[in-house]
């Protein structure tokens, strides 16, 4: 009776009254598997670093396979290039010990490094030098993951006119001076590796084949990369035998990795995000490495129509964006504000002379002497680059300095910038430009230049004839001082025209555990693998 | 017969329009594929390497011939080079194929385990603590996004447990986080309706003559009531697998998980149109086969349908 009164109510729970409870039951009994299977594995070692073994982890492969030009990143060591730049991002030899310019810089001779073989025991000759230069010039146009191979490969070895082996010495022949040849050569546009390496059509036929401390010991695409020591390598034995470095696109799992011990470093361009590094670098287990980049973060003008097309106008923005704010506070202190067009990464070329301002008052000024726009100004970001630096929150800081100067402003975030800037339907762009050879004739050649696609094609409206001249005096300058002056002469040129302006200058921080040591990067990202080392 | 035929049709017209319409959208998205590619390393390419790109990728021919073209490819079973780094499109997906099912698979392994757990507990004894938190808890985890619940699982149980690897596919216990989080997902929707389904039939008559007849509750609900409930569940289940295949791009970025949805995502970001044509047609095709396979269980389970 009592079981029927209720059923009418709950008709299955009833016959378990004071019985079983098998739901329950199984509910525990589930859960206490899954405990006791985490404890199982749990105090899971590091395994970030084992016995003469490394784990690190990128935010992107470092490894591109058989179609890329290069096959590996510079980073991994695998193959190495006849020059290399130091840290101030001066050519420095690598496979080339020394070079001679003659005929004016029309005539460049390498001396190659002796005694050195490629990792299938094939020794370094000149002719192997040539093979992979004029591969280059053959597979290009080709996109690459790492750095792409223009056509012509002008803005690496110029117009070249010939180049080939003569008494173990390497020679190129160009149709025009160029006058910084082992720069524009520097790391990837250098690259050598065993000509054997080498298809009929430029692809690999294998792993890479080259000369560096490190061998491709197997890749698997968009995870892992593993690195084993090249026992025959010039410079000597590196530390570690066998390195791998994991692919981990998302930049809070990187940090659990790092966290949890499963990797023992983070490398490569935006290892960690600007938000990420104060915790980071407070941890006790890790040393967080910060060194200047090529990456600067630029305010550019559209120029060719009101209200920007006034230059009192353009010099009211630079003096209303308060850099400093930029720099240390959304940029969370790993950019510096910036001043000259070239960041101090250029060394001597940039412009010590150049000093950008904050002065909201002569902003104002400025804004009322040149009447206010009709409607607002439209500053334009990109949603791809919103994910490693917080453009959002920067835009959001220009358009109320904008505002403060009387210069009402909106924010357009697209995905698709460059249509935007092309149909001419913006008045300010922010955005990120790196020169990741340290050239500055690329980045001045290939965007400001009157007849630069990316000036002409954006509607950026800069027409300078001083400029276009400077440029090219400077690119076929002899002498590292005159060269230098007038790329000073350009800085100060730019900074009164203002087509474009920098807004930060861009570290990228990279850590290690305090396990290991040796970790140093250059500007443009690299890292030497080689010179890291357990600690002591 | 027929119907199977009509089924197979409408399949190829949905995949047929879909390609289409796919096809117009990454093509007339702004933004040019040659210069995303060449752009890759940080590098802006001159006007005329992204002129020479374009010409090799075919991008300077007309709309309509390109999709004629790839379209042929297709029923041919070419599926064409990936734009970036020229490896052939099938061959990529299909090494990725095995990975996104592991994941999906236990993600769907975990969401009816766990639905089928919870819902019978309900139905037993639905006033009983456990059975509000699960409740409570259904709510809850339908509410957070994948991505957080996943961010949770890897500071909680690999960080500070150090249980589990973060991500990756290096060890056979990798797939368990992804899968928890995909399978969490699935399993707040599975878990409503098989508990709604399961009160429902709690009510019919045949339950009542069960439980008359002196049948134990355990066995009322499991053997009787579960069957009854089945073809609405495994419907559900069979909507809740394909999106779980579609759904596991976030899950497969976060952890690292070396599927055809991390595929994806790189593909859409470089404008790779090979790939992302391939990856919806695929995707579009494992969802039908999921479907029907629903179906054909459901009639297994549930004679009614049959006739």
């Amino acid at each position: 009776m009592d079981r029927s009164r209720r059923g009418t109510r709950f008709p299955i729970s009833a016959g378990t009254r004071g019985g079983v409870r098998p739901g329950a039951r199984a509910v525990a009994v589930l859960g206490m598997a899954v405990l006791a299977a985490l404890a199982a594995c749990g105090g899971r070692g590091s395994a970030g670093q084992a016995e003469g073994r490394l784990v690190l982890a990128a935010p992107r492969d470092l490894a591109a396979g058989p179609e890329d030009p290069y096959f590996t990143h510079r980073t991994l060591r695998v193959w190495e290039p006849l020059v290399t730049l130091d840290d101030e991002m001066r050519p420095a030899p690598a496979l080339a010990t020394g070079w001679e310019r003659s005929d004016r810089g029309r005539r460049w001779t390498f001396t190659l490094r002796g005694g050195v073989r490629f990792s299938d025991g094939t020794p370094l000759t000149a002719e192997a030098v040539v093979a992979n230069i004029e591969r280059f010039r053959r597979i290009a146009p080709r996109p690459s993951a790492f750095f792409s191979l223009d056509a012509g490969m002008e803005a690496a070895y110029g117009k070249l006119a010939g180049v080939r082996a003569e008494a173990g010495k390497v020679v190129f022949t160009l149709a025009e001076p160029v006058a910084d040849l082992p720069a524009r050569l520097a790391d990837f546009y250098s690259m050598i590796q065993a000509p054997s390496a080498f298809g009929p059509g430029g692809d690999f036929t294998g792993k890479p084949v080259g000369t560096g401390p490190y061998m491709l010991a197997s890749w698997s695409k968009g995870q892992r990369v593993e690195l084993a020591a090249n026992p025959g390598y010039w410079g000597g034995k590196p530390a570690f035998d066998r390195i791998v470095v994991r692919t981990i696109p998302d930049a809070n799992a990187r940090v659990a990795a790092l966290r949890a011990g499963e990797v023992a470093g983070l490398i490569d361009k935006g290892a960690l995000l600007p938000g990420q590094v104060a915790a980071v670098a407070a941890d006790g287990r890790f040393r967080v490495t910060r060194t200047p980049s090529v990456l600067t973060h630029y305010l550019t003008f559209n120029a060719s129509r009101k209200p920007f097309a006034d230059p009192r106008l353009r010099e009211a923005v630079d003096l209303a964006i308060d850099r400093k704010a930029i720099a240390g506070k959304l940029l969370a202190g790993t950019a510096a504000p910036g001043s000259p067009f070239l960041s101090p990464v250029f060394g001597a070329l940039s412009d010590p002379g150049v000093r950008s301002a904050y002065d909201p008052v002569g902003a104002r000024r400025l804004v009322d002497a040149a009447g206010r726009p009709a409607r607002p100004v439209s500053i334009l970001i990109s949603s791809s680059e919103t994910g490693q630096f917080p453009y959002t929150d920067i835009a959001e800081v220009l358009r109320t300095d904008l505002e403060d100067a009387g210069l009402p402003a909106r924010v357009n975030v697209a995905e698709a910038t460059r249509a935007v800037m092309e149909a001419g339907d913006y008045d300010l762009f922010l955005s990120a430009y790196s020169v990741p050879n340290g050239d500055p004739d690329y980045l001045f050649r290939r965007f400001l230049r009157s007849d630069a696609a990316w000036n002409r094609d954006r509607n950026l409206g800069y027409r300078s004839d001083a400029f276009d001249r400077l440029i090219d005096r400077a690119a076929a300058a002899g002498g590292a001082d005159e060269r230098r002056e007038l790329y000073h002469r350009v800085q100060r040129l730019l900074a009164d025209d203002r087509p474009m302006i920098p807004l930060a200058y861009q570290d990228n921080p990279v850590v290690t555990s305090t396990a290991v040591t040796g970790l140093a990067q250059s500007p443009a990202y690299l890292v030497d693998l080689a010179k890291l080392a357990p600690s002591r | 017969m027929t119907l199977a035929l009509r089924r197979v049709a409408e399949t190829l017209l949905v995949l047929l329009a879909l390609s289409v319409l796919t096809f117009l959208l990454t093509s007339l998205a702004p933004g040019d594929p040659a210069e995303e590619i060449l752009r890759r390393g940080g590098v802006q390419p001159t006007a005329e390497s992204v002129a020479v790109l374009r010409g090799e990728l075919g991008l300077d021919r007309p709309l309509f011939s390109r999709y004629l073209q790839w379209l042929l490819g297709v029923l041919r079973g070419d599926f064409g080079r990936s734009y970036a780094d020229r490896a052939p499109v099938a061959a990529e997906i299909l090494s990725r194929v095995p990975a996104t099912l592991r994941l999906a698979g236990t993600a769907s392994l975990i969401a009816v385990g766990l639905a089928v757990v919870v819902s019978v507990r309900a139905a037993l004894r639905p006033r009983a603590l456990d059975s509000r938190i699960a409740r409570v808890a259904t709510v809850a985890v339908a509410a957070v996004p994948p991505y957080i619940v996943g961010i949770l699982l890897i500071s909680v149980v690999a960080v500070g447990m150090r249980a589990l690897p973060t991500g990756g596919d290096g060890s056979p216990d990798a797939v368990i986080l992804p899968a928890v989080t995909l399978g969490l997902a699935g399993t707040a929707t599975l878990l409503r309706l098989l508990r709604a389904d399961l009160a429902a039939v709690a009510r019919l008559p045949f339950v009542k003559l069960a439980v008359a007849k002196g049948l134990s509750a355990r066995r009322t609900v499991v053997v009787h009531a579960l069957r009854a409930a089945a073809p609405g569940a495994i419907t559900a289940a069979g909507v809740v697998l394909a999106e779980l295949l579609a759904g596991a791009v976030i899950v497969e970025t976060l952890f690292a998980w070396p599927g055809v949805g991390q595929l994806a995502v790189t593909a859409i970001r470089q404008r790779d149109i090979p790939i992302v044509q391939a990856y919806v047609l695929l995707t579009a095709l494992a969802t039908v086969l999921v479907l029907t396979l629903a179906d054909l269980c459901v009639s297994v389970a549930d004679p009614r349908v049959r006739r």
